[in-house]
């Protein structure tokens, strides 16, 4: 499917590639310092501010019925703004341990809990360590389609995916939900691997966690305005799912893009650093657009660089995308890179191609011959 | 000029955290708290600058407001201070003198080359907000008042003593008491005014000061006739590493009890080979591990499973917090000799001793 050509690289080029992205990472840590920790209070302040706005708007708009669209419509955007903010650029960020080096007790990545109906701790293992340890590898990254949807041909195809152009639209308008259950893989009690009992104690802290946004977004806030909950409890349920599409599209636009490729499990055994940098170069794809798109994407449009460096502030990838792109340029390899439209068209042809059945294109080596061999 | 310290400061902090509430988020609730008032937290202790004096030529005595979530201290107690400097909070320990209203008295030393004490000396001002830890040492007055006190202080080594000559002052200096004072240069030594006039109000108290850049003798040496008999002696010392090695193995046997507390860096061995010691503070154990091995494998390999995922440095899941000690980066070879930062257990090595919130 893919026309990009990506040089094999031998034994020997593969480990410079990989020494050259350790030369960035290094760089680029030792200039941390006091304009990184500056960035991020500021993102932590427009998360508060934008946050209380969006809830005065809404009252505002309960209250003065002559204001009600324009402070409602306002009152969404700017609620699903500080979400969208507080998820991605400050949760997704500093749940990967990013801002641990400035000691801040309130940005740790081990305690960081984030504002979605599933856990951070759930998270830190479906994603931190999971999906960033195995990215696109088959059998191992759950983030795969989710297992629901099948987006690469190499996934077994089945009657049930002929729905997923409508299962698609669904999960993106739930998709906090999906995010907090995924590591329950409630698959498992289907195929009769695993018994309700153990999946509900299993769901306990999910749940608690998921009910205490559900009170707080949809009974709290929405009482606060008495005989006039219905617009704020409709705001709150808009700015949730403002968030989730927006969250759908700009994940699904890291990894599910027309170049990017899946993996065998054999291809992390004895992996080498320059071999999974390759890896993960070739299984994500970044977004175009500029400094208000790495905002407001928490530089997740760094797709690349958060996968090579998913530890060092995402405030420094659009620096180091610079280098990053040089160096694979340098050794022949293709980098991802397109706008939004361009890129989400590219996730929905592969979701409704491959709702029907498809074969897999011949597997494309990601090194010479000596693949095999341990190192 | 402080004021008087408080024997018991329950009176002054009755105030513990609250238990963690579920709904309500830390980060939120201090966000916005410590815009009506620097101080105002949901659970961290906090203190502020009120006040900045000179107490010799190379230090600076701080005076803090803690705010509630502070338990207080005992006099010879120390407690971690932290200031973000270049985005990084950086922390060390100094041991204040409580003052009767709740206020804490820090002396600090210029020390060259050091990060957070050439920050304190001069550019803290008045308001700042520092991070404070709660109280933490067993430099204090034996609960029984032995019929002789000899306290030993080199250098910064003299600010727990102090804090403890400060509460027998108050006291009425129920014993006798003798203060060795050693310093390099007479401009260095802190309190001397102070110290002369507790001397003055009690003459159970004698000070001595020993000054070596004027010919004083050191500790192995000085001559300690003039303390009278040290075999019923409880004996303090507080000072460098060097200083109380030698006070203690001059001493120990001769007196009846012996007592000390040490402030000194880590030292990096020559090599990266051998073992270092490992305190896990949450589990309580000490377990020997080897150097230049990653953490992680050498706590398995030692019966402990601490989280781990990725085992590259990569995921975040074994990251624990760090106390003291100096790792390496397995992966840089960096070293990280800053005492309090969260470390990956994967991807760092054990270089000197290490104190692991595990």
């Amino acid at each position: 499917m893919s026309s990009v050509h990506n040089r094999v690289l031998s034994a020997a080029e593969l480990q410079r590639f990989g020494d050259e992205l350790d030369a960035v990472k290094a760089r680029h840590q030792a200039l941390l310092g006091a304009s990184d920790a500056r960035y991020i209070r500021r993102i932590v302040a427009a998360v508060r501010w934008t946050g209380v706005a969006g809830r005065a708007l809404l009252f505002l708009g309960a209250f003065v019925h002559s204001l009600l669209v324009p402070a409602w419509i306002a009152g969404v955007l700017l609620l699903g703004l500080s979400k969208i903010l507080e998820n991605m650029e400050l949760a997704h960020n500093v749940i990967h341990g990013q801002y641990d080096w400035m000691g801040d007790p309130q940005l740790q990545g081990k305690t960081y809990e984030w504002d979605i109906a599933g856990t951070s701790e759930n998270w830190r293992k479906t994603h931190n360590f999971r999906h960033h340890t195995y990215t696109n590898v088959r059998g191992l990254d759950d983030d795969i389609g989710y297992g629901l949807l099948r987006i690469f041909p190499e996934q077994r195809w089945h009657p049930f995916f002929l729905a997923q152009p409508f299962v698609a639209v669904v999960f993106a308008l739930l998709f906090e939900w999906g995010i907090a259950i995924q590591d329950l893989r409630i698959g498992r009690v289907l195929v009769g691997k695993m018994t309700l009992k153990q999946l509900w104690n299993q769901a306990r802290p999910v749940g608690r966690k998921a009910l205490l946004q559900v009170l707080k977004d949809y009974v709290l806030f929405p009482a606060l305005a008495g005989p006039f909950f219905l617009p704020v409890l409709l705001g709150n349920v808009a700015a949730n799912i403002l968030r989730n599409v927006w969250t759908y599209v700009v994940i699904f636009c890291g990894h599910f893009t027309a170049d990017a490729e899946t993996f065998p499990k054999e291809c992390v055994r004895n992996e080498g650093r320059g071999h999974w940098y390759l890896r993960q170069l070739r299984g994500s794809s970044n977004l175009t657009g500029g400094k208000w798109m790495d905002v407001m994407t928490g530089n997740l449009s760094h797709q690349i660089e958060h996968h090579f460096y998913p530890d060092i502030p995402a405030n420094r990838y659009a620096a180091m995308a610079v280098e990053v792109k040089a160096i694979c340029a340098r050794y022949g390899q293709h980098y991802n890179t397109g706008s939004l439209p361009r890129q989400f068209g590219q996730v929905m042809w592969r979701i409704l191609r491959h709702a029907f059945p498809s074969k897999p294109a011949p597997a494309r080596p990601l090194v010479a011959a000596t693949q095999a061999e341990p190192g | 000029m402080l004021g008087r310290i408080v024997r018991n400061m329950s009176a002054v902090y009755r105030n513990a955290a609250p238990p963690p509430i579920p709904w309500l988020s830390e980060g939120f609730f201090d966000f916005w708290s410590t815009r009506v008032h620097p101080l105002w937290t949901l659970r961290r202790p906090l203190a502020r600058l009120l006040a900045r004096h000179q107490a010799s030529a190379d230090a600076v005595t701080l005076e803090l407001q803690p705010n509630r979530h502070f338990r207080g201290m005992q006099a010879g107690q120390h407690i971690n201070l932290g200031v973000e400097l270049d985005g990084r909070l950086t922390t060390r320990s100094y041991s204040p003198a409580a003052l009767e209203n709740g206020r804490l008295a820090v002396t600090v030393k210029r020390i060259a080359g050091g990060k957070l004490s050439q920050y304190l000396c001069e550019h803290a001002a008045v308001g700042e907000v520092f991070a404070l830890g709660q109280a933490f040492g067993e430099m204090l007055l034996p609960a029984v008042l032995p019929p002789k006190l000899v306290m030993l202080a080199a250098g910064s080594g003299i600010t727990p003593l102090r804090a403890l000559l400060r509460q027998l002052d108050v006291q009425g200096m129920p014993g006798p008491v003798d203060l060795v004072y050693w310093a390099r240069q007479r401009e260095q030594l802190c309190f001397v005014d102070e110290f002369k006039a507790i001397a003055g109000r009690h003459p159970a108290f004698r000070l001595h000061l020993a000054v070596t850049g004027e010919g004083a003798a050191r500790v192995g040496s000085y001559a300690l006739g003039s303390l009278g008999d040290l075999a019923p002696a409880h004996v303090l010392a507080c000072g460098p590493g060097g200083f109380v090695d030698a006070a203690r193995s001059r001493l120990q046997a001769r007196v009846a009890h012996f007592d000390s507390e040490a402030f000194s860096a880590p030292q990096l061995a020559e090599v990266e080979q051998g073992s270092v010691q490992i305190q896990l503070l949450r589990t309580g154990r000490t377990l020997s591990v080897p150097r230049g091995v990653a953490l992680l494998p050498a706590l398995e390999a030692a019966g402990i499973q601490p989280a781990s995922g990725c085992r590259m440095g990569i995921c975040n899941t074994c990251v624990c917090g760090k106390t003291s000690g100096i790792t390496r980066h397995t992966l840089t070879g960096e070293y990280i000799s800053e005492p309090s930062v969260p470390l990956k257990l994967c991807v760092s090595s054990a270089s000197t001793d290490l104190t692991l919130e595990l």
